[in-house]
C-alpha cells in the first residue's frame, strides 16, 4: 500500500486551502471588473488603495466603497469618480455593474456602498416623489427625501440622460413620428425596454398615463443594451426605450422622438454618498466630487460612451482622458 | 461542437463591420487574466469546502447507512433548483456577496461529491478490508490507509465533475456581481457593436478552456493515482 | 410567513394566469423549446451513438463530447450565439437558447447510447452472429434493446436538465419561465422570483415523472439495470 496516497488527499486539501488564503489575502474582490490595470494619475494598486505615489498624503478613514448600476455610462461615472478620489489620496474601493436601482439603493442605504452616480428624477421617483423638469428643485427634493436614510446628495452636473422614446428611421417615416405623442393610436406596435418598465413612472406607466399610448406587447429585454438595440434593428420590437446620451442612437440612425409632454423630468447626474462618509472626510471630500459634477456635461458623456459602446476603448482609460481634460 | 464552426466561420468571414476585435483583447489581456484568476479562485473556494462537507457527510452515510437517502435527497433537491432562481433568491438573505455565490456553488457540488466519495468507498473490494481487519487495522486506519486511497480515482472523478460544472456556473454568478469570466460575458452583451461580440467571445472562450484544462489536470491526476486500475467512475 | 401567503396570491390572481406573459404561455414557451431542443439532439445524436457503439469505435469521442459538454456553459453560448444569430437574421431568443439547450443536452444522450450499446452482453451478440444475424440486424434486435434502460434514461436525464436550464434562456429576451426568475430579479420582487423557481422546479420535476412513467412502459420488464451509471449533462 502506498502510503502517499494518503499525501495526495492533503495535497489536494493544502492547494485548496492556499487559494482559499490567496483570496483572503489579495483584499476583497468583490465584484472588481479588473480594475487593476493603470487608471487616472499615478495611482497603480487600486483595490487597497493604500499607496499613491505623486507624494499624496494618504487621508485616513472608512474606505469608499463606490458602485454602479449595470450598465455602461453609470460604471463610467463612478469609475471617475473613483479616480478623482484616489489621486486625492482616499481609500477607495469599487464595486461596479451592482445591479439596477432596486439593488444599488438598497445597498446604499445599508452600506454595503458607499457612493453611486444617480439620476436626479429617476431616484426621486423611485423614493416615492414628484420630480420636474427643474434640475436644482428635483435634486432639493431628492436630497431631503434621502436625508433620512442617511444618504446626502451633492450637486447635480449639468450632463442628463433621459430616458428616450426610440423608433427606426423608416418607422418615423412610414407612420409620420416625430414626437411621443405621434404613437398615439398605433396600437398595433410591440415596445421593448428593460424588465423593469412596466413598473417604472418614466417608462411604461408614464406612457400610458401621460400619453395614452397602447401597445400591443411590451418586451422584457434589457436597460439600452445589445438585445434592445437589436430587437430595434431587428423589427422584434418596433418602438424602444433607450437612453438619450447612448451614442448608439446616432451611430445606428434611428429617430428619438421628441418627449413633447414633458414626461421625463429632469435626470441630472449627480454624486449621491453615505452621510457618515462625508462626515468622516468633510469638505474636502464633497469638494472634490462636486468639482467633477461642474464639468460633466451632456456631450461629453454621450462622446464617452461612444468611445466605450462603440469604439471599443476601455472605461478606465476615457475616465481617465476626461480627468485629465477637464479637472 | 463540430457544428458551430462551420456556422460561425461564414459569420465571422462576411463581416463588413469586424466581428471581433482583436485590438481590445490586446489591450485587455490583463483585465482578462484578472477575471479569470477570481474565476479560479471562487472554483476552488466551492471545491474545498464542497469537498470538506462532503468528506464529513459521506462519512456520516457510510457510518450510518440509513442516513445515505435522506443526505442524496436533500443534495439532489438543492442540485435540482435552477441555479438562476437559486442566486436570484439567496440575494436578499446575505446579499451581492462572495458568500451568496460560494452558497449556491458549493450546495451544486454536493450531490456529486458524495455520490462519488460513497460509491468510491463502497467499491473497495470486501476481501482487502477483510484482511486488513484480520491483520489488526483498526477502523479509522482502515479508512484513512487503505479505502480512502484506493476510492481516489472514483473521488477525484467526481470532483473533476463537480469543477467543471463550477466553472460553468460562475458564468451565472456575474449576475451578482460575482463573475469571473462572465464579467465579459454579461459586459458584452451591453453593447450592440463588434466589442460586445468580442467581450462575450473572450469571455466564454476562456471560461470553456478554462473548464477543459481542470479537466485534463484532474484526468492527468486521476490516472497518475491508479496506473493499474481500470477507471470505472460513477458519473 | 407572510412571505408565504404573498407568493400563494401571486399564483392565485388571475391575471398572472393570462396574456403573454401568463403562466400558460410561459409554460408552453419552456416546454416548447424544451421539447425541441431534446428531440433535436436525441434525432442528431442517436444513429451515430448506435452505429459506433454497435462496431465498438470511436469510444475516444464519445468520452471527449461529453467532457468538452460539460465544460461549455450553457449560458456562454446563449450569449455567444446571439450576435451571431442577429448577424444571420434569426433574431434574438429562440435560436440562441436553441442552440445553447441542444449543446446540454447532446452529450449525455450520445455517450450513454454509445456506452450501453457497446457494453452489451458480448455473448448474446455472438449468439446472434451465430444464427446468421447481419449487422443492422444485430444492432435493432439485440443491441438496441437491451440497451434501452440505459438509452431512455439518459433521455429523461437530459430532457430534465434542458427544463432545468431553459430559464437561462430569459438573459438573451427570450421567454419561458425564467422571466419571472430574471424579471422578477430585476425589481427585486423577490414573490416573482421564488414563483417562478417553485414553476420550473415543477416542471422538471413534472417532466422527470412522465417521461419515467413513460420509461417504465417502452423497456422490456425483465432489464432492470442500474440507471445510477448514467451520465447526466452538466448543471447550467
Amino acid at each position: 500500500m502506498r502510503k502517499n496516497r494518503n499525501g495526495f488527499l492533503g495535497a489536494i486539501l493544502v492547494v485548496v486551502l492556499a487559494l482559499l488564503l490567496t483570496a483572503c489575502g489579495s483584499g476583497e474582490e468583490t465584484g472588481d471588473n479588473g480594475t487593476e490595470t493603470t487608471s487616472g494619475e499615478g495611482v497603480t494598486e487600486t483595490t487597497s488603495g493604500t499607496e499613491t505615489t505623486a507624494g499624496e498624503e494618504m487621508v485616513d478613514g472608512p474606505t469608499i466603497t463606490i458602485g454602479s448600476a449595470n450598465f455602461s455610462e453609470n460604471a463610467l461615472v463612478a469609475e471617475i469618480y473613483a479616480q478623482v478620489l484616489e489621486t486625492a489620496g482616499y481609500p477607495v474601493e469599487r464595486n461596479l455593474n451592482v445591479g439596477n436601482r432596486e439593488i444599488y439603493a438598497a445597498a446604499l442605504e445599508d452600506g454595503g456602498l458607499d457612493l453611486v452616480p444617480e439620476y436626479v428624477g429617476s431616484a426621486l421617483s423611485y423614493l416615492g416623489g414628484t420630480p420636474t423638469a427643474d434640475s436644482a428643485a428635483t435634486a432639493q427634493a431628492l436630497a431631503d427625501a434621502w436625508a433620512d436614510a442617511g444618504i446626502a446628495v451633492l450637486d447635480p452636473a449639468p450632463a442628463q440622460d433621459k430616458n428616450g422614446i426610440v423608433v427606426r428611421e423608416d418607422t418615423a417615416g412610414e407612420l409620420g413620428l416625430t414626437t411621443v405623442s405621434d404613437l398615439a393610436g398605433h396600437n398595433d406596435l410591440i415596445f421593448g425596454g428593460p424588465p423593469e418598465c412596466p413598473e417604472r413612472e418614466f417608462c411604461m406607466i408614464g406612457l400610458q398615463d401621460v400619453y395614452g399610448l397602447d401597445f400591443a406587447e411590451f418586451k422584457p429585454l434589457d436597460a439600452g443594451g445589445a438585445l434592445t438595440v437589436a430587437a430595434l434593428e431587428g423589427d422584434e420590437i418596433q418602438v424602444a426605450l433607450l437612453f438619450t446620451s447612448d451614442g448608439v442612437i446616432a451611430a445606428k440612425g434611428f429617430v428619438l422622438l421628441e418627449d413633447d409632454q414633458g414626461l421625463q423630468p429632469a435626470e441630472n447626474l449627480t454624486p449621491v454618498i453615505r452621510q457618515e462618509i462625508v462626515d468622516a472626510y468633510g469638505d474636502d471630500l464633497v469638494a472634490a466630487l462636486n468639482g467633477v459634477s461642474a464639468e460633466l456635461t451632456t456631450e461629453e458623456l454621450s462622446e464617452m460612451n461612444r468611445r466605450i459602446g462603440i469604439d471599443g476603448e476601455d472605461p478606465e482609460q476615457v475616465a481617465a482622458d476626461w480627468i485629465a481634460d477637464n479637472l | 461542437m463540430i457544428v458551430a464552426p462551420v456556422i460561425v466561420a461564414p459569420v465571422i468571414a462576411q463581416a463588413d463591420e469586424p466581428f471581433v476585435r482583436w485590438d481590445w483583447v490586446g489591450r485587455n489581456l490583463d483585465n482578462l487574466w484578472a477575471a479569470t484568476q477570481e474565476h479560479i479562485v471562487l472554483t476552488g473556494i466551492a471545491i474545498g469546502i464542497g469537498l470538506i462537507i462532503s468528506m464529513g457527510l459521506s462519512i456520516v452515510a457510510l457510518r450510518w447507512r440509513k442516513t445515505y437517502t435522506p443526505i442524496t435527497w436533500v443534495t439532489g433537491l438543492l442540485y435540482a433548483i435552477p441555479s438562476l432562481a437559486l442566486f436570484a433568491l439567496l440575494v436578499p438573505i446575505t446579499g451581492l456577496t462572495l458568500l451568496t455565490a460560494e452558497i449556491g456553488l458549493v450546495s451544486y457540488t454536493l450531490l456529486i461529491l458524495i455520490r462519488n466519495i460513497v460509491a468510491g468507498i463502497d467499491g473497495v473490494p470486501e476481501p482487502i478490508i477483510e484482511a486488513a481487519r484480520g491483520m489488526g487495522y483498526t477502523e479509522r486506519k482502515l479508512f484513512t490507509d487503505i479505502q480512502l486511497p484506493l476510492a481516489m480515482p472514483v473521488i477525484i472523478a467526481g470532483v473533476r465533475i463537480a469543477t467543471v460544472t463550477t466553472i460553468g456556473l460562475i458564468t451565472i454568478t456575474a449576475l451578482i456581481g460575482q463573475g469571473g469570466l462572465g464579467f465579459f460575458i454579461l459586459r458584452g452583451l451591453q453593447f450592440y457593436s463588434a466589442i460586445g461580440t468580442t467581450q462575450i467571445l473572450a469571455g466564454t472562450v476562456l471560461s470553456v478552456v478554462l473548464a477543459v484544462t481542470a479537466d485534463l489536470l484532474l484526468l492527468g491526476l486521476e490516472r497518475l493515482l491508479t496506473p493499474w486500475a481500470r477507471r470505472r467512475a460513477v458519473m | 410567513m407572510e412571505f408565504v401567503g404573498d407568493v400563494v396570491n401571486w399564483f392565485l390572481s388571475a391575471e398572472n394566469w393570462s396574456g403573454p406573459a401568463g403562466i400558460p404561455n410561459r409554460v408552453w414557451e419552456h416546454v416548447q423549446i424544451s421539447v425541441i431542443a431534446t428531440g433535436l439532439a436525441a434525432v442528431i445524436a442517436l444513429p451515430p451513438a448506435l452505429w459506433l457503439g454497435h462496431f465498438r469505435r470511436g469510444g475516444f469521442l464519445a468520452v471527449a463530447v461529453v467532457n468538452i459538454g460539460r465544460a461549455v456553459p450553457s449560458f456562454a453560448i446563449m450569449a455567444l450565439f446571439l450576435p451571431i444569430s442577429i448577424r444571420l437574421g434569426l433574431g434574438l431568443g429562440f435560436w440562441p437558447t436553441l442552440l445553447a439547450l441542444f449543446a446540454l443536452a447532446l452529450p449525455p444522450i450520445f455517450t450513454n447510447t454509445y456506452t450501453a450499446v457497446r457494453d452489451v452482453d458480448p455473448a448474446l451478440v455472438e449468439a446472434g452472429r451465430g444464427m446468421g444475424m447481419r449487422e443492422r440486424q444485430l444492432l435493432w434486435t439485440i443491441e438496441a434493446p437491451m440497451a434501452s434502460p440505459v438509452i431512455v434514461a439518459a433521455l429523461r436525464v437530459s430532457a430534465v436538465q434542458v427544463v432545468a436550464t431553459a430559464p437561462l434562456a430569459a438573459l438573451v429576451a427570450w421567454g419561458g419561465l425564467g422571466r419571472y426568475i430574471i424579471d422578477g430579479f430585476a425589481v427585486r420582487d423577490n414573490v416573482r422570483v421564488l414563483a417562478g423557481g417553485i414553476l420550473v422546479a415543477v416542471l422538471s420535476v413534472g417532466t422527470e415523472l412522465l417521461l419515467g412513467a413513460l420509461e417504465r412502459r417502452i423497456v422490456p420488464r425483465g432489464l432492470s439495470r442500474a440507471t445510477e451509471q448514467v451520465v447526466p449533462p452538466a448543471h447550467g
